[in-house]
């Protein structure tokens, strides 16, 4: 009881409030700007946490995180251009009812909807990580490792068409975690002779030119060969009614948000499934279960309340599987864990126990953004309306050498500016030829982990290739991992026949019609 | 090029990499097995193994729908467009060759030039190159934001977070 007063006092100390404000107000001001997303945004501002107390520093990056996913709706609404994936579903109803002059009631609908799942899911996160956690304790290497290997291929499938192109990325990414010192010999491993290895990776210059770097050269290239131009707004309609949102519009969505809220939980709490999941899961359900079904799509409260609950639930939800296990179940979370993990602390259980009071602060953190984003949204509003029209002129040259300098600030040294290059570029190439670098970056991440448990469970058993066959739970969820990749590759056959049935058929078609 | 050449061309790449790690990257760069544990280079062979795997597998797949004459679809058999919804993570189409150049080189030449050259003059100079090189004609704009943003984050490193700034000290 006292670790947890003193946790939460800590939240409440004023560098750790004004910082969670910092970061609610920055994400929402980030994710408002279209392609620029919450783990671009983490990745950026990691460097900027180096100078802060753990406790500080989680608070900002996870303020930063969920006011990113609300920003995700204001460009969603205004301008049919989702500031983050998860935000799509937002636009359907969202923009319409911009193009009717009702701009600023969707975005208080998105904002309060976005509150509610966010400070549900908070509720549901603290209720339940922290005795998960203790049952998670009996689980040893074997389980570990298995768990892990089920995690990255899980994973696999996110951001890439192909499982086979996954599982490639996944394994560079491992390849490119192994550089740096062994566990065992603490000798150092695939240097290539470069001293600057000899510690490894930096994860912040490998996350920041994979997201960062990477996504800004694809948006200018778009930019610089289709040209920019500014995007128009459509003006508010003068009536007072048109721009406020009652409590009975409110309330008339109560159920469609506490299931969005459970959705988003649900599928939070699940790696690999993300945010995007959630929100169109939860949109189909609601437009499903709707008595005014027709109004779906031409501007339905309801429709951006869907949503903007259920991807706002995944904020807190997905921390779940890293809390309890030390998995980052979707990206955003991954560069939560580089942030623990840069503050000395190994996300999984045994915080809990580890470090008590840190986690209660954190708590305490995430309730507080809750609140900040509800009052930064409420009276932000329509400066962070203006924030999806900031010039691409200015905002790329600011995003790159942002970059740059972000890279830089994590060691001091231009090395890591050079790795960030260099993972910009690979990461452009990933995203053309449809490779998953978020599976790359988890992989990544994992790798230490991975290796160190394979090492303790063949040093525990003392060479018995059956270690795995004598520990029930490891044998399961490697089961499961086999399942997993079958099931995938059985889908994409399938569904490539599919499509060459149906390509077969058209030209069929097209031979008659000639 | 179509989709599925590129990308058989890029399985045989990975391929070349992998059979380079393991016959030479993995065993010259790892240190050898101390007698307990499992040996360092595990790992490593395995994820190169299994990035091998998949590109072997999936060269094969390709190998089979094209001697079979299978009918492919539109996506793969023609090289396709830019996709237009690009809100998701990865945004597959054609490399700009050209364009990733004129955006990389500028940035490479500042990582080199500011061993040599005070950061203040190299960033202000990277950021008006890089300005034009998108595409900015407005020259006060393009030395406003250069002067801003050099200021900006040279207060942040040096009063800031206290951090030593990049090359050559002037001030």
């Amino acid at each position: 009881m006292e670790m947890i007063i003193a946790g939460l006092l800590d939240s409440l100390s004023p560098a750790s409030l004004m910082f969670v404000f910092l970061g609610v107000a920055i994400g929402v001001l980030i994710g408002a700007i279209p392609g620029i997303n919450g783990p671009m945004a983490i990745a950026l501002f990691i460097p900027v946490t180096y100078y802060m107390s753990a406790l500080t520093a989680i608070g900002f990056l996870v303020g930063l995180n969920k006011g990113a996913f609300f920003g995700g709706a204001v460009s969603a609404v205004l301008l049919r251009t989702p500031g983050t994936p998860e935000a799509a579903a937002t636009s359907w109803d969202g923009y319409p009812l911009t193009q009717q002059g009702k701009g600023e009631k969707a975005l208080r609908m998105a904002l309060y909807s976005s509150v509610t799942g966010d400070f549900v899911s908070t509720v549901v996160l603290i209720a339940i990580a922290s005795p998960l956690a203790a049952v998670a304790l009996f689980m040893g290497p074997a389980e570990i490792f298995a768990l892990i290997s089920l995690a990255l291929t899980v994973i696999a499938g996110i951001g890439t068409s192909s499982i086979s192109r996954g599982l490639m990325a996944a394994a560079f990414g491992i390849l490119v975690g192994l550089i740096g010192t062994e566990p065992v010999t603490a000798l150092t491993r695939l240097t290539f002779d470069v001293y600057q290895l000899g510690s490894g990776l930096s994860l912040i210059p490998v996350a920041i030119g994979l997201l960062a770097f990477s996504e800004i050269l694809l948006q200018l290239e778009k930019f610089t060969v289709k040209g920019g131009g500014k995007q128009t707004i459509h003006e508010s309609s003068s009536n007072p009614e048109d721009r406020t949102l009652t409590f009975k519009e409110f309330f008339a969505s109560g159920k469609t948000l506490i299931r969005g809220s459970m959705i988003g939980i649900g599928v939070g709490a699940m790696p690999g499934l993300g945010a995007p999941v959630a929100s169109f899961m939860s949109y189909d359900q609601a437009m499903k279960r709707s008595k005014n079904k027709e109004e779906f799509g031409k501007g339905a409260l309801e429709g951006i309340g869907a949503s903007e609950s259920a991807n706002s639930a995944v904020v807190a939800s997905s921390m779940i599987p890293l809390f309890v296990l030390g998995i980052p179940g979707n990206l955003a979370v991954a560069m939560l864990m580089g942030a623990f993990m840069i503050h000395g602390m190994q996300p999984g259980p045994l915080m809990f126990q580890e470090n008590a009071q840190l986690m209660y602060g954190i708590y305490g953190s995430l309730l507080i953004a809750s609140l900040f984003l509800l009052v930064i949204g409420r009276l932000g509003l329509r400066f962070f309306c203006k924030a999806v029209n900031i010039p691409a002129m200015i905002l790329y040259p600011t995003v790159v050498f942002t970059c740059i300098m972000g890279a830089y600030l994590a060691r001091s040294s231009m090395f890591d500016v050079g790795v960030m290059l260099a993972f910009g570029f690979i990461g452009y190439f990933m995203r053309k030829f449809d490779y998953s670098y978020v599976a790359f970056l988890i992989g990544f991440i994992l790798a230490p982990e991975w290796e160190r448990a394979l090492q303790q469970v063949v040093i525990i058993s003392e060479y018995d290739t059956y270690m795995f066959f004598q520990r029930p739970v490891a044998m399961g969820l490697m089961a499961l991992t086999l399942f997993v990749i079958f099931r995938t590759c059985k889908l994409n056959i399938k569904s490539g026949r599919k499509k060459q049935v149906e390509t077969a058929a058209a030209k069929a078609g097209q031979h008659k019609a000639d | 090029m179509t989709r599925i050449k590129r990308d058989s061309i890029a399985y045989l790449a990975i391929i070349g990499f992998c059979i380079l790690m393991l016959t030479w990257g993995i065993p010259t760069y790892t240190p050898d097995y101390p007698g307990y544990g499992a040996s360092p280079a595990l790992v490593a062979n395995v994820s190169v193994g299994i990035m091998m795997f998949m590109a072997g597998l999936s060269l094969l797949n390709i190998a089979v729908a094209v001697y079979m004459s299978k009918p492919m679809p539109v996506e793969e058999s023609e090289f396709p467009e830019d996709m237009e919804e690009d809100a998701g993570f990865t945004q597959v189409g054609r490399v700009k060759l050209k364009h990733l150049a004129s955006t990389m080189i500028p940035c490479i030449l500042l990582v080199v030039a500011i061993e040599y050259i005070p950061y203040v003059f190299v960033s202000f100079i990277f950021l008006i190159t890089f300005q034009y090189v998108i595409g900015s004609r407005n020259w006060i704009q393009l030395i406003v934001v250069s002067v801003i943003l050099t200021a900006v984050l040279y207060i942040v490193m040096r009063y800031g977070f206290g951090v030593p700034i990049p090359g050559p000290q002037i001030f």
